[in-house]
């Protein structure tokens, strides 16, 4: 029958075994080869500290790093991550010990509603510091992140205070 | 504050506390709906129309309840029970909103049919196998077709498409434009965009014991729990709704919509809990939207070219308006705010809201002032052009003195307190040393650098009747002294984003002469909290400040009366000093809060209501719609690249007086937020949509939020200017920022393109194209 034929060909509900490092802990699972990465993440692991904005790659909101690179964990398949380094905000600083860009965030008021937050985070740790020694750079560093909430001044601020940068604009 | 309150504490208020959210927030540690754990959820998958306008004629769901996985596939025929929405206004034509479409749709992305599964992934499958017949009806992509007099109508009963209409001559503005010498006037058109937090709507549902509890992303919980309840047919004790904390709201949250009232109904027949995440793709369709405002206005005046009256038209388009409540009070705010700031004696906007087939309006943060102002500041730019006046100057004319204070708008706004004059006296300053600053950078010479102003004044802690027919003004507390001398506050106020809990803490502090870290805050649920209008209108601190005064009044009362019969004392000789009952001239042996709330309940719920507050129009047919003002002047440079008429804002300056500040840093905070996203609104974001009501903005590629780059450097100034009206003097401040930009940047470009430019600028957004269509491009040709 027809819908048979489509359904061996396209197979949405084929499943796939994966293999990767979550937060430095091995993990061994099977998956849809359809999932991704994302909901592999809140729903199966239940980190949550990662949160979904857009799922199609724009807002930044779901950026984790995958083998030590900053990614969008919306655009990855939890199969495409097989073999591969995984960690969220989970295994980035600890409650009662941020690092010390999360540090900053928090005292500059560089956090509102904290939705964007975790990406925001993720994309710093993942970046260099040394490659933005001034605001203009740590703006452009940012740009793939969208926060709604705070108009980017104080998380500026924060990175700057926090990577040394003490140019004015 | 009413609370004899004699010592050396120092206040609190003023302190650039850290926000006690910040840091559990950057660890990832937020609890939004979508985090809650629930298992054994059943997953929701909303099928939406297709077409901007349509009869549903068939509905095929066999295929998608055989999917597997799949529980269940619901369409309205399954709803019969579920009433619509309320209707609570008996002066706007009503709109009948259900959770699923009944025999008509009249938006791209309105709901047409539920598929229920064990996962979203299943049922997404299941609803691509939905098959829905619809048979075209003709579109009304817009106001100007929605007034036409052989428009479609979206609701036939009502014989065209005007959901309300609040024209109403003024002899005496009329007669001020019959004499005047010249009239000067403009038609100004803000783009429909809107809220679009970063976190997307979800709603959990469960239905247990006789309780439907229902987790959702939703400013106003317990009005929410009103309007499930009301559409089910259910008590409001049988309902509890818990709103977390939200990722953002801005007032598109401050909405009940049709899927929370779905995911409640599906839950009722169902043993497991029933849960709905929405995708960004679906909330640009299906979560209100905002703005979309033409605001005609035009100024008469006299001989010697002073301004002698305003009159103009606002035309909102409300799009379908299936969605409670209904958006038009927005309309009627800008109508109503616009000429605030400036001393016109005489004033009359009327305003007409029509439905399209566009996803239905709902509240959008500075909530018609942004639309007002950016046309008030247009038309105030003109009438200085064409009588020879610099506009700074006429500005400064026409401001709110402080002599003036209090000072009552032809409408009817009683303005108690500000600092108009001065506020924009410092704007000026600022802007024009960072416009300087910014001439000293080399740059070639194509890009040109502008400097603009703006000036408002903002309502805040407004009555809630005309937005929701129903709900006024005033809010509660339960506050309750714990025998640890700990105090819990229980508030149906809201948190999201704005340092909420912070806030109260300081306030609540403040009242009780206790450390900040000794108070809880309860919220975001309707069990165990006292009837709340929820968070909107920057007016939560105000509103709390109130209860919260009347709270510590009545507890410290009730505490010395403790003490004086544990001391032995008459009670008029106790003292709450520095946060101790003592008795009197003496210095040893008080009594602790821990102490006298051992002796006896210290708990008091207490209602605040602003009373000089209108609920309604006086009999005079004026109105004062909100319990105090803030001000604010704003001045933006900006930098235009003459070849391809792109824009970056330099830099921002607001200068922002909303009375008492509690945390200079939370305020901040709003400012540069609210400010970004007018940016945003002046030069990126539209939710498009063609004339076949097809919207064309389908993605965040589309709809373009500002980024980290798109945004400058926003410096915020405070000014303090107590309202003698308000416990601590405190204004509000949660919608700060968004009303100034668009008429500042406008304002800036037309400055820095000021030889090339043959028109004004008077429609946002202000793309490159936008632009072009005010230049002489014969003389100027860009790329």
């Amino acid at each position: 029958m027809a819908d048979r034929e489509h359904d061996d060909w396209a197979r949405p509900r084929q499943m796939i075994d994966v293999e990767l490092t979550l937060n430095g802990a091995q993990v061994t699972t099977r998956v849809p080869a359809r999932q991704l990465l994302i909901d592999f993440l809140r729903t199966d692991r239940r980190l949550t500290s990662t949160t979904v904005g857009c799922e199609h790659g724009v807002c930044g909101s779901c950026t984790i790093h995958v083998d030590g690179t900053a990614a969008r964990s919306c655009l990855v398949l939890t199969a495409q991550a097989d073999g591969c380094e995984i960690r969220t905000l989970e295994g980035i600083g600890q409650p009662g010990e941020p690092t010390p860009v999360q540090e900053a965030i928090a005292r500059h008021h560089g956090v509102q509603c904290g939705f964007c937050t975790s990406g925001i985070v993720m994309t710093l740790e993942a970046a260099d510091p040394s490659q933005h020694q001034s605001k203009e750079q740590i703006r452009h560093l940012l740009s793939g992140n969208v926060c709604r909430c705070t108009g980017y001044h104080k998380i500026v601020e924060a990175v700057a205070d926090a990577w040394g940068v003490t140019d004015e604009h | 504050m009413n609370t004899e309150q004699v010592g050396g504490r120092p206040s609190l208020l003023g302190q650039r506390t850290r926000a006690v959210e910040a840091d559990r927030l950057v660890v990832g540690q937020h609890r939004y709906v979508s985090d809650l754990d629930f298992p054994d959820a059943l997953e929701i998958a909303i099928v939406r129309s297709p077409l901007a306008h349509a009869i549903v004629e068939r509905i095929a769901t066999e295929a998608a309840r055989n999917a597997p996985g799949v529980h269940r596939v619901v369409t309205a025929a399954d709803l019969r029970d579920v009433a619509p929405m309320p209707d609570y206004f008996d002066w706007a034509k009503p709109v009948a909103a259900f959770p699923l479409a009944v025999e008509r749709v009249r938006y791209v992305g309105a709901p047409v049919a539920a598929v229920v599964a064990e996962n979203r992934y299943l049922a997404e499958d299941a609803a691509e196998l939905l098959e829905c017949d619809y048979k075209d009806l003709p579109v009304t992509a817009g106001a100007t077709d929605a007034l036409r007099s052989d428009a479609s109508l979206l609701y036939p009963y009502w014989g065209s498409n005007t959901m309300v209409d609040s024209s109403e001559p003024d002899p005496e503005v009329d007669a001020a434009f019959e004499r005047s010498a010249q009239v000067v006037s403009g038609v100004y058109t803000t783009q429909r965009h809107g809220a679009v937090p970063m976190e997307p709507r979800a709603t959990v549902a469960k239905y247990q014991d006789g309780i439907l509890t229902v987790w959702t992303t939703n400013q106003f919980p317990h009005i929410c729990r009103t309007i499930i309840a009301t559409c089910l047919g259910m008590a409001e004790s049988e309902v509890r709704v818990i709103a977390p904390e939200l990722g953002g709201g801005f007032g598109s949250k401050c909405q009940v919509y049709p899927e929370e009232i779905l995911v409640a109904w599906l839950a009722k027949s169902s043993s497991r809990p029933v849960r709905f995440v929405e995708d960004r793709v679906e909330h640009l369709t299906a979560t209100t939207q905002a703005r979309d405002m033409q605001i005609s206005l035009e100024a008469a005046l006299d001989s010697a070219g002073e301004i002698t009256a305003l009159r103009g038209h606002v035309v909102q388009d409300l799009g379908s308006e299936e969605t409670y409540p209904p958006a038009f009070a927005m309309g009627l705010t800008a109508a109503a705010s616009l000429a605030l700031p400036y001393r016109i004696p005489r004033v009359n906007i009327s305003m007409t809201g029509v439905v399209t087939n566009k996803t239905p309006a709902g509240a959008y943060r500075g909530f018609g002032l942004a639309e007002g102002v950016f046309a008030m500041e247009r038309l105030i730019e003109k009438v200085a052009r064409v009588t020879g006046r610099d506009p700074l100057q006429l500005r400064r004319d026409l401001l709110i003195r402080p002599e003036d204070l209090p000072y009552v708008s032809p409408g009817g706004a009683e303005i108690d307190s500000g600092s108009h004059l001065a506020a924009f006296d410092r704007a000026v300053e600022l802007g024009r040393q960072a416009m300087a600053d910014e001439r000293e950078r080399d740059r070639p010479e194509h890009l040109r650098v502008g400097l603009g102003f703006a000036n408002y004044v903002e309502g805040v802690m407004p009555t809630f009747l005309p937005v929701s027919g129903r709900w006024r003004t005033g809010d509660s507390g339960w506050f309750e002294v714990n025998k640890d001398g700990r105090l819990t506050v229980r508030t149906g106020l809201q948190s999201m984003g704005q340092g909420l809990v912070s806030t109260l803490r300081v306030l609540a502090a403040e009242s009780f002469a206790m450390d900040p870290s000794a108070v809880e805050i309860v919220f975001g649920q309707t069990e165990g909290t006292p009837e709340s209008l929820g968070s909107w209108g920057s007016r939560s601190t105000g509103i709390f400040a109130g209860a919260c005064s009347q709270a510590a009044e009545t507890l410290v009362l009730a505490g010395r009366r403790l003490a004086a019969r544990e001391l032995e004392s008459a009670e008029a000789d106790i003292a709450f000093v520095d946060g101790t009952f003592r008795i009197r001239g003496t210095s040893v042996g008080g009594l602790s809060w821990a102490d006298v709330a051992a002796l006896g309940p210290l708990e008091s719920t207490e209602t605040y209501v602003p009373e000089w507050v209108d609920d309604v129009p006086k009999n005079d047919g004026r109105m004062n719609a909100c319990a105090t003002y803030t001000n604010s002047s704003q001045a933006a440079v900006v930098e235009v690249d003459s070849r391809t008429l792109h824009v970056r804002v330099l830099r921002f300056i607001a200068v922002h007086d909303c009375g008492t500040v509690i945390n200079p840093t939370l305020v901040e905070a709003q400012v540069q937020g609210g400010v970004a996203q007018g940016i945003g609104g002046t030069l990126l974001e539209e939710f498009t949509y063609d004339d076949f009501g097809q919207p064309l903005s389908g993605t965040l590629a589309d709809y373009l939020l500002p980024l980290a780059s798109d945004v400058p450097r926003i410096d915020v100034e405070h000014i303090q200017t107590p309202s003698p009206l308000t416990p601590f003097g405190v204004k509000g401040a949660g919608e700060a920022g968004i009303a100034g930009p668009a008429a500042a940047i406008a304002s800036a470009i037309e400055d820095a393109l000021s030889d090339i430019l043959v028109k004004e600028l008077t429609s946002t957004p202000l793309t490159p194209w936008a632009i072009a269509a005010s230049v002489d491009l014969a003389a100027h040709p860009v790329h």
